[in-house]
């Protein structure tokens, strides 16, 4: 698979009860957004934590981890059994999970690991700029608003220049105002850096193409 | 505050020539000299015991609190409480009846080392409890340190015994019948006692109590009964304690290392050792504190005979850290667990590694918990008699093996000193660590 873009050929993905998802081939091209779609329990966040590779790390401590047997490719590069670490595959959930004992561009400093002290944080300072957040450097997150956390964390994933976005149901938490702007802003953002972007939603007005949309039923 | 200082505390108050008996006397009671009362070291065992409720219930309120606080229950609970008062029920029962059989499951470990500690106490029973005879775990630990090989035996017996009583309610519970109880007929009856359960955490004057107690007996000079207080003062017994620097130094080194040890084995144990194996053998870390202390100190003597290290203080300070360890491991388990999982997710998905999320993020974030358990670590550390004798073979001695021996002995002033140094030291540990905690709190920091 050498196309560029985020493409998925699952087999099956497995709790210790039953089989969530099976036989799923899908794709998407550069800074493009499929949407994924479906009831709950279906197997939607457990997808994109395969895709992620973070399924073992966010296994209950009383349950076995899911079972996912699928090959992924990103940009030609196969990151099935790749370290999370290693994937340059960006995460965002609903809670924007900011780290509370960091300030606003500690948290982003974490996703641009290398370079000078002052480069970084001038790249933190115009991250925040881009998401109408100057200013919010030295704030804590226990201080920010429901939909500021949402574009630090946006932003903090995008700083990190992943190869593919996934958002599990981020805006779903704003109101309708914010959702909206948010949404287009962090597509605008895929669009230009030509990240290809996977957005599990149960929203009917986060579907913005419905050609791209990808229901997912109970097996 | 430590359990011994705690008692010889409350022997000043209670004994028949003590402060309480002297607020009374002679214009209530009569007394021109002190009764030939048992107070304290009674024969029936009352003072030991009303000494070890009152260390004890303080302790099993925080081990409740904890679980309380704890973020996969907290939400759940505070829903049920709620629940159940629409229902019709009063605060106070709708706790007995939704969140007591809950919380009362999970006390059971705490429940369990608390009487395990009552029942094999050495150094509290030889200031507080009956001396003739004494109890079972003094007895057998005198009985272990006679020559005499059929002495030595009965030693043994009698620490199989106190074994037995301790770990007695453990195989009540692995019949199950404690889980029936905690949904049954605990969470019907006990709602009554909720109030006086949250009202023991205004039991602060006791320790206030205590603290005076100790402050004055260190410097009392001649005391004649029922006089309120002494006819003079004396520096004697804090000059005492500061010559044998020896023993200062020994104890805090001792401290510092048992904390330091049990920590870094209880990270280790967190960062390293498998989720799965963490549930399957957590219960190891507990053993210091259901199993008496008596067959710890015999344990840990035949370990440092067979390493020829008896009386050397590195392996004292592994004995501390033993008995440290549970403690450690009961504020460190939580705190560890109360990291959400998705933080390391969150790195990774930024292309960090695990042990960048371990430096950026989890540790800092511990940093408070780090600073507690350190502090309980050096607080358990400093208070262990049994381990300190047996182990150090009577070379090292510490301010709480000074404390027993002074205390037990009748000497009020110096063993009030000691048992001063013995509460001020983990005091100002906690103190610190409190601040060290509080300069890296944050706001929305879970841990």
């Amino acid at each position: 698979m050498n196309q560029p873009g985020l493409w998925v050929q699952l087999d099956h993905l497995s709790g210790p009860q039953r089989t969530l998802l099976q036989h799923l081939k899908f794709g998407v091209e550069p800074g493009q957004c499929l949407t994924l779609i479906g009831p709950s329990g279906v197997g939607k966040s457990a997808l994109l934590a395969a895709i992620a590779g973070t399924l073992d790390m966010l296994a209950a401590d009383d349950t076995p981890p899911l079972r996912c047997q699928a090959q992924v490719w990103l940009n030609g590069r196969c990151i099935s059994g790749v370290p999370c670490h290693q994937r340059r595959v960006g995460l965002v959930w609903q809670h924007p999970t900011l780290f509370a004992h960091l300030t606003v561009a500690q948290n982003l400093l974490l996703a641009v690991p290398s370079g000078a002290k002052v480069q970084r944080l001038c790249q933190v300072s115009q991250a925040l700029e881009r998401a109408g957040l100057a200013g919010f450097e030295s704030r804590h997150p226990a201080t920010l608003s429901g939909g500021q956390a949402s574009r630090v964390a946006l932003m903090r994933a995008l700083l990190a220049k992943p190869e593919a976005l996934l958002l599990d149901e981020p805006f779903a938490a704003l109101d309708p105002a914010l959702r909206v702007q948010l949404r287009a802003w962090v597509l605008e953002q895929a669009r230009t850096q030509a990240i290809p972007v996977l957005l599990v939603t149960h929203l009917a007005e986060d579907i913005g193409d419905p050609q791209r949309v990808l229901e997912l039923s109970n097996v | 505050m430590p359990h011994l200082a705690f008692a010889v505390g409350v022997a000043l108050w209670l004994a028949p020539s003590g402060w309480l008996l002297r607020l009374v006397s002679p214009w209530a009671t009569g007394f021109e000299w002190p009764p030939n009362w048992s107070t304290t070291q009674d024969p029936w065992g009352l003072s030991l015991t009303a000494v070890l409720w009152l260390k004890e219930a303080p302790f099993l309120c925080w081990v409740a609190a904890a679980h309380m606080q704890h973020h996969t229950h907290r939400q759940d609970w505070a829903r049920a409480l709620v629940v159940a008062q629409t229902m019709g029920h009063s605060p106070a029962r709708a706790f007995g009846v939704a969140v007591w059989p809950q919380l009362a499951q999970r006390l059971r470990w705490a429940l369990l080392a608390v009487w395990a500690y009552g029942v094999s106490v050495v150094d509290v029973a030889l200031v507080m409890g009956p001396t003739n005879p004494p109890t079972l775990s003094v007895l057998a630990w005198q009985w272990l340190h006679q020559g005499d090989p059929q002495q030595q035996a009965m030693g043994v017996a009698a620490a199989w015994v106190v074994a037995a009583l301790a770990l007695a309610p453990m195989a009540w519970w692995w019949w199950g019948r404690a889980a029936r109880l905690g949904t049954a007929r605990i969470g019907a009856t006990v709602g009554a006692w909720t109030p006086s359960f949250f009202a023991l955490r205004h039991g602060a004057w006791l320790y206030a109590a205590v603290w005076v107690a100790l402050a004055l007996g260190s410097v009392m000079g001649p005391w004649p009964f029922p006089d309120l207080w002494p006819a003079s003062w004396s520096q004697a017994a804090w000059l005492g304690v500061f010559e044998a620097s020896d023993t200062l130094t020994d104890t805090v080194s001792l401290a510092v290392g048992a904390a330091s040890l049990s920590v870094a084995f209880v990270v280790l144990w967190l960062e390293c050792v498998p989720r799965g194996w963490q549930r399957h053998w957590q219960w190891l870390l507990w053993l210091p504190l259901v199993i008496p202390q008596v067959f710890w100190a015999m344990g840990l003597y035949g370990l440092a005979l067979l390493a020829g290290a008896e009386g050397q203080w590195w392996a004292v300070c592994v004995a501390h850290s033993v008995m440290a360890l549970p403690y450690v491991w009961l504020v460190l388990g939580p705190a560890w667990q109360r990291v959400p999982g998705q933080h390391a997710a969150v790195l990774a998905t930024l292309g960090r590694t695990a042990w960048a999320y371990r430096w950026h993020v989890k540790w800092p974030m511990l940093v408070p918990a780090l600073c507690v358990a350190w502090a309980i670590g050096y607080a358990v550390g400093l208070a262990q008699y049994l381990p300190t004798l047996a182990v150090g073979a009577g070379r090292l001695s510490t301010v709480t093996t000074e404390a027993v021996s002074l205390s037990a002995g009748g000497q009020r002033a110096v063993g009030s000193a000691y048992a001063l140094v013995q509460m001020f030291l983990p005091w100002l540990v906690f103190v610190l660590a409190g601040w060290a905690a509080r300069a890296r709190r944050i706001p929305g920091v879970v841990a």
